[in-house]
């Protein structure tokens, strides 16, 4: 499954993932502080800049996610617009944009591998339960790895179902879909145990 | 099919395929990842080629989504893919709920056709609670029962022990419609009348089912001695 | 243990796959995103332990940068967005649903996963999904209740579906329905 991590290398690829997590929680407090329309503007202004520094490739994928956005964004300007108070509207939906630019910007950044091991990190304070951390990156790694299978016999169940039917699966397909899962669930855990399982 | 290409996410399975082709037992063999899938889903209307036409009859089906449950029916390699609800009788009657038969009259239907494969009395099985080949013969009976003009089978002898396989063919050669029978094993296509040989997306040649399968048999040895298994896709 | 592992792992693959795949319509042509009905169903399915880990798995992942939210959407930027209290109310909702289909055994299932479903889908997970909205949106609990009326009557039809498999589940393979097949 391809992670969000932008392909255009950056220098903060490889900064560690913690400090980064630690820098976008402070500086997301901090924009939560600010109310001054200038201000944000400014902010905004500077995280586009951090944006454009590698390239148009970053850039224009940085925008498309933030264009996302652009529901809540027409919602809260008609907001303020009707009730008056335009500017507070404004730095509402910019430090939306700043905020959330911020954080993808830590996620174009971050392989997925330096994300589990702050996960890893994160979780070593419940070592005293030793094979609890184990078995959630153990977890990780099976999700991922699983998903595309699950997601492929869903595709398999949606074209035996379209292939008899008129229109596309209705939500009796969940019911297969999720005994499916199931005995996945089944064969994973007997091919984890052959391979030396978790203990316990 | 008319020049038809057929393109996933900038990966391109099938290449500029023509055939025109009109026989009553159709085989399309080929390794594994020649396209030959594709092909089955392109031929019943599941999807839409890339570039070029494909028509069953004279009609486009993957437009034309009701005319095509009355031309085409495919079953797929594992029943566990395929088969939606939990009771045989439901299994079968849904195809024809979708033909636009009501409920009571769908499912004497459905009762009708497991009398004709002497499956009667699994009426009210549980598909949960049956074999392997048992299901494969679940869902030939539910795509039967649409009485399709043509069948498609993509691997329907796949992973099955041999008197299984040896009885589902026996059931499938009794079908009076056509067959478009997709397989990477020749032995399963002896006996049609034209043979379509894959190759990595396009046409390596069609013909006669011996000479067809006799070259493809002599490439597949040859390859065997090699050992492309090591080669990666991307 | 392996099993939970992997039941855990597989769920969250679930959530994630009905991301990926494309929508489902409803009877009347109505396309709904299963995803939240698949939050529903680990509660009613894994019960509200394993459900719960189950859903938080999937925001974990999300968190990591796996796109994996209905529309390719993921990353931490999902955190800042407005409907970062949904996305953290979702394991909680898993975990009343949960809760409830294993203590109330009185009714009939699909009723009880129903409701549920419609307590945990609906009223909690709208409860923390309504607070992150006021916050970000920097609105009044009312104001954001407003904002997101709309969506319910699709959830409460998400609910009643959930009822229904579950309890299609439960006859098609009893022991299947882990959250009323083991003691707790």
């Amino acid at each position: 499954m391809i992670s969000l991590t932008s392909p255009v290398r950056t220098w903060a690829h490889g900064w560690p993932a913690g400090l980064k997590l630690a820098g976008l929680c402070a500086a997301t407090l901090v924009l939560f502080f600010i109310e001054s329309v200038p201000a944000h503007l400014a902010i905004f202004g500077a995280v586009l800049g951090v944006y454009a520094l590698p390239g148009r490739v970053f850039l224009a994928t940085g925008m498309r996610r933030l264009r996302l956005l652009w529901p809540f964004i027409l919602v809260v300007m008609l907001w303020h617009l009707w009730e008056g108070s335009v500017a507070q509207g404004v730095a509402i939906c910019l430090r939306l944009l700043s905020a959330v630019a911020l954080a993808n910007l830590v996620t174009m950044t971050t392989r997925l591998t330096d994300m589990i091991a702050v996960i890893r990190w994160l979780a070593a304070p419940l070592r005293r339960v030793g094979l609890e951390t184990r078995a959630l990156e153990l977890a990780v790694a099976l999700t991922i790895r699983m998903t595309p299978v699950l997601a492929e016999k869903g595709e398999l169940l949606s074209a035996s179902w379209r292939a008899r039917a008129r229109r596309r699966a209705g939500w009796r397909i969940l019911l297969p879909f999720t005994l499916l899962a199931l005995d996945d669930a089944d064969h994973v855990a007997e091919a984890l145990k052959a391979r030396g399982g978790l203990g316990n | 099919m008319s020049g038809v290409s057929f393109r996933i996410a900038g990966k391109e399975i099938l290449r500029g395929v023509s055939l025109d082709v009109d026989v009553a037992r159709l085989g399309v063999v080929g390794r594994n990842g020649s396209g030959k899938s594709t092909l089955a889903r392109l031929v019943a209307g599941l999807v839409a080629p890339s570039e070029g036409r494909v028509r069953v009859n004279g009609k486009e089906l993957a437009a034309d989504r009701r005319a095509a449950l009355s031309e085409v029916g495919i079953l797929f390699q594992n029943p566990d893919h395929q088969i939606i609800f939990p009771s045989v009788l439901e299994e079968v009657a849904f195809g024809l709920g979708q033909q636009g038969m009501g409920r009571r009259e769908a499912e004497a239907e459905a009762r009708e056709v497991l009398a004709r494969f002497g499956k009667a009395h699994w009426e009210e099985a549980a598909v949960a609670g049956l074999s392997q080949g048992q299901k494969h013969l679940v869902c030939l009976m539910a795509v039967v029962a649409m009485e399709p003009k043509l069948l498609i089978l993509d691997e329907p002898y796949a992973g099955l022990d041999i008197p299984t396989r040896r009885q589902l063919m026996r059931y499938l050669g009794r079908y009076e419609g056509a067959l478009l029978h997709i397989s990477h094993d020749p032995e399963d296509l002896a006996g049609y009348d034209h043979v379509i040989w894959l190759e990595m997306g396009g046409v390596a040649r069609e013909g006669a089912a011996e000479a067809v399968l006799a070259a493809y048999r002599d490439e597949m040895e040859r390859l065997g001695a090699r050992d492309d298994i090591s080669d990666l896709a991307g | 243990m392996e099993r939970n592992v992997a039941l855990i792992a597989l769920f969250a693959a679930l959530i994630a796959a009905l991301g990926l795949i494309p929508q489902i319509t409803l009877a009347f042509g109505v396309p709904i995103t299963a995803q939240s009905l698949g939050v529903m169903l680990c509660g009613t399915v894994l019960g509200a332990r394993r459900g719960a880990l189950a859903v938080l798995l999937f925001v974990l992942l999300v968190a990591m940068g796996l796109p994996l939210l209905a529309g390719g959407r993921g990353g931490l930027g999902v955190f800042a967005s407005p409907t970062v209290g949904f996305v953290l109310g979702f394991p909680v909702a898993a975990f009343v649903t949960g809760w409830i289909v294993e203590r109330w055994r009185g009714a009939p299932l699909t009723l009880v996963a129903g409701v549920a479903s419609a307590l945990g889908g609906i009223v909690v997970l709208y409860a923390f999904g309504v607070a992150g909205l006021a916050v970000v949106l920097e609105k009044s609990l009312q104001e954001a209740l407003a904002l997101v009326t709309a969506f319910i009557p699709g959830d409460v039809l998400k609910a009643a579906i959930a009822g229904m498999l579950t309890s299609a589940l439960a006859r098609a393979r009893p022991q299947s329905v882990l959250s009323r097949a083991d003691a707790g």
